[in-house]
């Protein structure tokens, strides 16, 4: 490959990948892959590039045309054809088919946290929170919860996945929830497990710490008397009373549902 | 940063900061990590310019091993993901094997050939940086920052090659296979130190994130956990085929099975002595 020939091959893949990053952030895509502290960075990165992309070629005049790659060794790209397909058609693909989203089998082999003593952030509360032995309010309990937890219109309590389930183990929390009505969005799971009457189905976001890489698909059951059938990771709102009932030895979260309804999916599909 | 090492930086002036004692000359290579923060994909580009301006293969390899867990940042999310259960020596366990393994490992490739251990083109760009004394030489600063940027480029596309397979195989791996299959293990004493090392290597997380990952492994052994966040960083999918990019096949191959093997072995003995 020549001087100049390599010059303008890097140059025109350093533009694609510039112009992907950059699209992704204005485009908003880069929520389906990255925790909100890497969208900036990412941008800066396509600008990055795209000016890496413009300054190989406005610095072409430096380039001696009869320059070969085993003469000089220094030449912006060095591969073939092959590099240059590895280089741009998987990201390519990525951009035109990637749905954005993980399939409910990859959340499945991912494994559901249904404990909050699985989530990357745990810490063991203060207060025990297995039923049955002498449970101490923590301090922040003491707090008028309605300084912390968001209402909609209709006065319930919008509330995440992760939310409840740090409720589940910790009863200063739990008393914030139990037996209100609550609001929760996420995506629409089969109860594979603890479902003897076939009336109840999993709740589940995506739980990430830095990337779609570490993400933990965080699940909380719904019992709906009027079976909700939706197909497998439909986003959907449910609207019901958070219970914590004791199951295997735990508390876990069970909303009773009242309405369980199909929504579009959320800007950010993660939670962080 | 490698094209300006590429261009400003004097061939052989590391050596002559770096301690004439082989053994010391790792073991502070494998420390730089704390002033020189990288995490183990940026890593590759870095050394392999650094050596071609003459840092010996040794130093590289224990820079480039130890760096993405003895530094600053690894240290402070490992901190914060095992608060609660023994941040402090969890902290200080992972970056002393972290450095441990990697000092150990440099030491082993001092002893090998040059040639036995980089590619035939890093090989030929040691001898071209060995020749070239001062960086660009004399050329004009424009010049020379167009070169820079040349370098930098050719190492970022050259490196992006080998990340696209790796990242490739490693979501392939990270989502396909059904992660409950290694829960079992975790009961096991003598297969969650390997099982948890052949999560990491599935998983290939970043260096700088993975502890958030392994606090949340509760049934597995403090010393599985370990395993995890000292393999990881070190040797997993992606970075078979990154390191491929500088070094030889049978080399690449040779770390993966030797770190496999040493910190297995190093965690095992740690969990016989009650950690």
């Amino acid at each position: 490959m020549s001087a100049t020939t390599s010059r303008f091959t890097a140059s025109g893949i350093l533009l694609i990948w510039g112009v992907t990053l950059v699209y992704f952030q204005l485009s908003g895509r880069v929520a389906s892959y990255l925790h909100p502290d890497f969208h900036i960075p990412t941008f800066i990165a396509g600008i990055v590039l795209l000016a890496f992309s413009v300054a190989l070629i406005f610095t072409i005049r430096f380039v001696d045309p009869s320059g070969r790659e085993d003469c000089g060794a220094r030449h912006p790209f060095g591969g073939g054809i092959l590099a240059v397909a590895v280089l741009l058609v998987p990201l390519l693909l990525a951009v035109r088919m990637s749905q954005g989203q993980f399939s409910a089998s990859t959340v499945m082999n991912r494994g559901l946290v249904t404990d909050s003593s699985e989530l990357p952030t745990f810490s063991s509360p203060v207060d025990p929170a297995l039923p049955g032995e002498s449970e101490t309010p923590v301090d922040g309990s003491m707090m008028d919860p309605s300084l912390y937890l968001k209402k909609n219109a209709d006065g319930q309590i919008v509330a995440e996945t992760v939310d409840l389930l740090y409720a589940a183990a910790e009863e200063g929390m739990r008393a914030d929830f139990e037996n209100k009505d609550v609001e929760v969005s996420g995506q629409f799971l089969s109860a594979r497990t603890g479902n003897p009457a076939g009336d109840r189905f999993q709740l589940m976001r995506l739980f990430v710490m830095c990337c779609a890489a570490d993400a933990r698909p965080v699940a909380i059951t719904v019992h709906s008397k009027s079976l909700a059938d939706f197909p497998e990771m439909t986003w959907v709102k449910v609207i019901g009373t958070a219970t914590f009932p004791v199951e295997g030895g735990r508390h876990i979260v069970v909303i009773e549902a009242q309405s369980v309804s199909e929504i579009e999916p959320p800007v950010e599909s993660f939670t962080y | 940063m490698s094209g300006l090492i590429d261009q400003f930086l004097p061939a052989r002036v590391m050596t002559r900061f770096l301690p004439r004692s082989p053994f010391a000359g790792v073991c502070v290579s494998a420390l730089m990590g704390l002033v020189f923060p990288m995490c183990e994909c940026g890593i590759v580009p870095v050394i392999r310019r650094l050596i071609a301006k003459g840092l010996p293969v040794s130093n590289a390899v224990a820079y480039m091993l130890a760096a993405p867990i003895v530094n600053p940042i690894t240290a402070l999310s490992t901190y914060a993901a095992f608060r609660g259960q023994g941040a402090a020596e969890f902290t200080t366990l992972r970056l002393g094997l972290g450095f441990f393994i990697a000092a150990l490992v440099g030491m082993a490739v001092y002893n090998l050939s040059i040639g036995s251990v980089l590619k035939k083109e890093i090989l030929e760009s040691v001898a071209l940086g060995s020749a070239d004394s001062g960086g660009g030489g004399g050329a004009p600063i424009t010049r020379r920052l167009v070169a820079a940027m040349d370098a930098g480029v050719r190492d970022f596309l050259d490196v992006m090659l080998y990340f696209i397979v790796g990242a490739a195989a490693a979501s392939v791996f990270g989502t396909a296979i059904n992660q409950s299959l290694f829960l079992p293990l975790a009961m096991h004493d003598w297969l969650a130190v390997p099982s948890m090392m052949g999560l990491a290597g599935i998983l290939a997380l970043c260096s700088s994130s993975d502890a958030f990952v392994a606090a949340t492994f509760v049934s597995f052994p403090a010393v599985a956990k370990l395993a995890f966040l000292v393999f990881g960083p070190m040797m997993d999918l992606k970075l078979v085929f990154i390191y491929a990019a500088v070094f030889r096949r049978r080399f690449v191959f040779g770390l993966a099975v030797g770190l496999f093997v040493l910190i297995g072995l190093i965690c095992l003995r740690l969990s016989v002595i009650g950690l």
